[in-house]
């Protein structure tokens, strides 16, 4: 058993790190600037005159192939990432904070909130993406403000609508530390609240809280996912009219396969295949991460089961 | 009584409030601006559409339409899909999870669902188009037919699709009480006692996972809705969800409220009739 999750554990991490390798390293390696456009040209192969025109199937000179537009893929590729895997860290680790905190004043009130308890209800059935789209569509598409701005918009919604479901896990956890015979003998020897919170309920909640912290970063980068297939990418959109055509002006990787679905239809398999990849890719390392992590923690408490 | 209506109320000025972001929220000249008067006019519009008798309409690409002459059919095929994707998911995960836990087929099934869920379900919805198209090239057996009015179009393949997700959640909060409650004493005491293996899963593992897949139920359909969208959208089926989403065209705020309306009482529909379902089944199977 041990020697299994370890190995999503080890599998995992090293997808992640290199996940975040290229997201730092990214625009330096990139092989193309990000306007670098394949033109129309004609080009003598064999002796005979052929027109090349974008877009262009992966080979030497462009790696994972250009786009109908004749941007090179491996680039936009290499420039998004940060994106991808900066704001959905930032957005996780900001869930995380808020969440872990209120969760745990609220975990440790002698009764429960009940105007809490029915938020939480309530929030966990609609699925999160419809109020993330409503909010957005305002501001998001053609927009006059910097991409920087709009980052940080699209970080400060998500957050506030995913702190929630962080609250829950990490408030019904506390109630169960609570009760225990420890918390009662710190309180009995006069402990206060934060005292207890932060010297004997944190240091349990610690496997818990990264675990949620993973889950996290899975949930955001899906919900960018789900946005992108309706046109809405992290750092803004950019719509052109005759024909109308969206497109992502961080090069995201979620934005990317929004931008690209449809070339499914396409007979350039390769222009959706390559932001379908990367994206799978980067959700699945955080995915074996979670795996491991869980596996790990719950091991202490396995029991074999009678049928 | 009361509470439902307070319910209700609650329910659709949420509604409201999320359909109308695009109205309070938007940009101009590099600032923000937010003015959530702008939406109470068309609230009062919509209303004052309602004691007419009439829901308003909508535009779907440049024809007007009125949203009362298209809600029916449109709720019909989104209910459907909803229901026969969520029944199958309850049927599958209960028949692999409790009654064939064991079993090897159900073990593969189980490791494959495991695996597929490693990828998030929307992914799994553009994958399915790409393998139903390669399929086609393959065989020349047309799987899905992207469009809605043509003779070929079936409903199988949108609802296999949209029961993947729903079905991958609930096999894995099955298994896992599964193997919970298979560990507790009142299971060894059952075995110790020489009752029989379905008996011990019907009396005493069902009743006892019962309460959680109730629970999950509803996060269930909340993930069915949520993956309706992406599915109505990408694989073109007509239903509930172009009251909000209409291809090419801008954002309506009456549809989008009826629209979003319907699909929140259609889950809600949905969750009584399958509440239904496993009380029937209880009270044909496990209380004789």
């Amino acid at each position: 058993m041990r020697s299994r999750s370890n190995a999503f554990l080890w599998v995992g991490s090293i997808m992640v790190s290199l996940l975040i390798l290229i997201a730092v390293l990214g625009p330096t390696i990139a092989p193309y600037p990000l306007d670098f456009q394949e033109k129309v040209r004609n080009e003598v192969v064999n002796g005979k005159n052929v027109i090349i025109k974008p877009p262009l199937p992966p080979s030497g000179i462009h790696l994972l192939g250009t786009d109908k537009w004749g941007y090179d893929m491996l680039t936009k590729l290499l420039y998004g990432a940060r994106y991808t895997v900066f704001v959905t860290m930032a957005i996780a680790l900001l869930r995380v904070i808020f969440g872990t905190v209120i969760g745990l004043y609220l975990g440790m009130q002698d009764q429960e909130a009940k105007w809490w308890v029915s938020i939480e209800n309530a929030w966990s059935y609609i699925p999160i993406f419809i109020p993330v789209y409503f909010l957005l569509v305002g501001i998001n598409v053609n927009s006059d403000l910097s991409t920087s701005a709009l980052v940080a918009i699209f970080i400060g919604i998500v957050t506030i609508l995913g702190i929630p479901s962080v609250v829950s896990s990490i408030r019904q956890k506390t109630m169960q530390i609570k009760d225990m015979q420890y918390v009662l003998a710190a309180s009995s020897l006069g402990a206060g609240r934060n005292q207890i919170i932060f010297r004997h309920v944190l240091p349990h909640l610690k496997e818990q809280v990264t675990l949620v912290f993973v889950m996290e970063i899975i949930s955001t980068m899906t919900l960018m996912g789900l946005l992108g297939m309706f046109d809405q990418f992290v750092g803004g959109t950019e719509m052109t009219f005759d024909p109308i055509l969206y497109h992502s002006i961080t090069n995201e990787w979620a934005g990317l396969l929004g931008n690209y679905r449809s070339f499914i239809y396409s007979s350039y398999p390769w222009i959706y295949m390559v932001p379908l990849i990367a994206f799978v890719f980067a959700i699945t390392s955080f995915t074996l991460l979670a795996k491991g992590l869980r596996d790990r923690y719950q091991g202490t408490y396995h029991r074999t089961p009678f049928i | 009584m009361l509470t439902y209506i307070k319910q209700f109320v609650g329910m659709f000025l949420l509604v409201i409030f999320v359909c109308g972001a695009p109205l309070m929220l938007y940009t101009h000249k590099e600032e923000v601006v937010f003015e959530p008067e702008r939406v109470v006019s068309r609230v009062v519009y919509l209303i004052e559409k309602f004691t007419e008798g009439s829901l308003g309409t909508y535009y779907l690409g440049v024809n007007e339409r009125e949203i009362a002459e298209d809600i029916l059919p449109f709720t019909l095929s989104s209910f459907e899909l909803l229901f026969c994707s969520i029944m199958i998911s309850v049927i599958i995960s209960i028949l692999l999870g409790l009654f064939m836990h064991r079993n090897r087929l159900s073990r593969i099934v189980q490791r494959v669902l495991d695996i597929i869920s490693m990828v998030p379900d929307f992914i799994l919805i553009l994958f399915s188009i790409v393998l139903a198209i390669g399929f086609y090239k393959l065989t020349n057996i047309r799987l899905i037919t992207l469009s809605p009015t043509s003779d070929a179009a079936n409903n199988w393949f949108p609802t296999a699709v949209l029961a993947l997700g729903p079905t991958i959640f609930l096999v894995k909060v099955v298994v896992l009480k599964y193997a919970e409650i298979a560990g507790e004493d009142y299971i060894k005491t059952a075995l110790a006692k020489g009752l029989k293996l379905r008996h011990v899963q019907l009396h005493h593992v069902y009743k006892n996972i019962k309460p959680f897949l109730l629970a999950d139920l509803k996060k269930a359909i909340a993930i069915t809705v949520a993956n309706l969208f992406i599915v109505e959208y990408s694989l073109n089926v007509v239903g509930l969800t172009r009251f909000i989403f209409t291809k090419g065209g801008g954002y309506q705020f009456n549809s989008s409220v009826m629209g979003l309306m319907g699909i929140i009482l259609l889950s809600i529909f949905v969750y009584v009739l399958v509440r239904l379902f496993l009380y029937l089944f209880e009270r044909t199977l496990v209380y004789r």
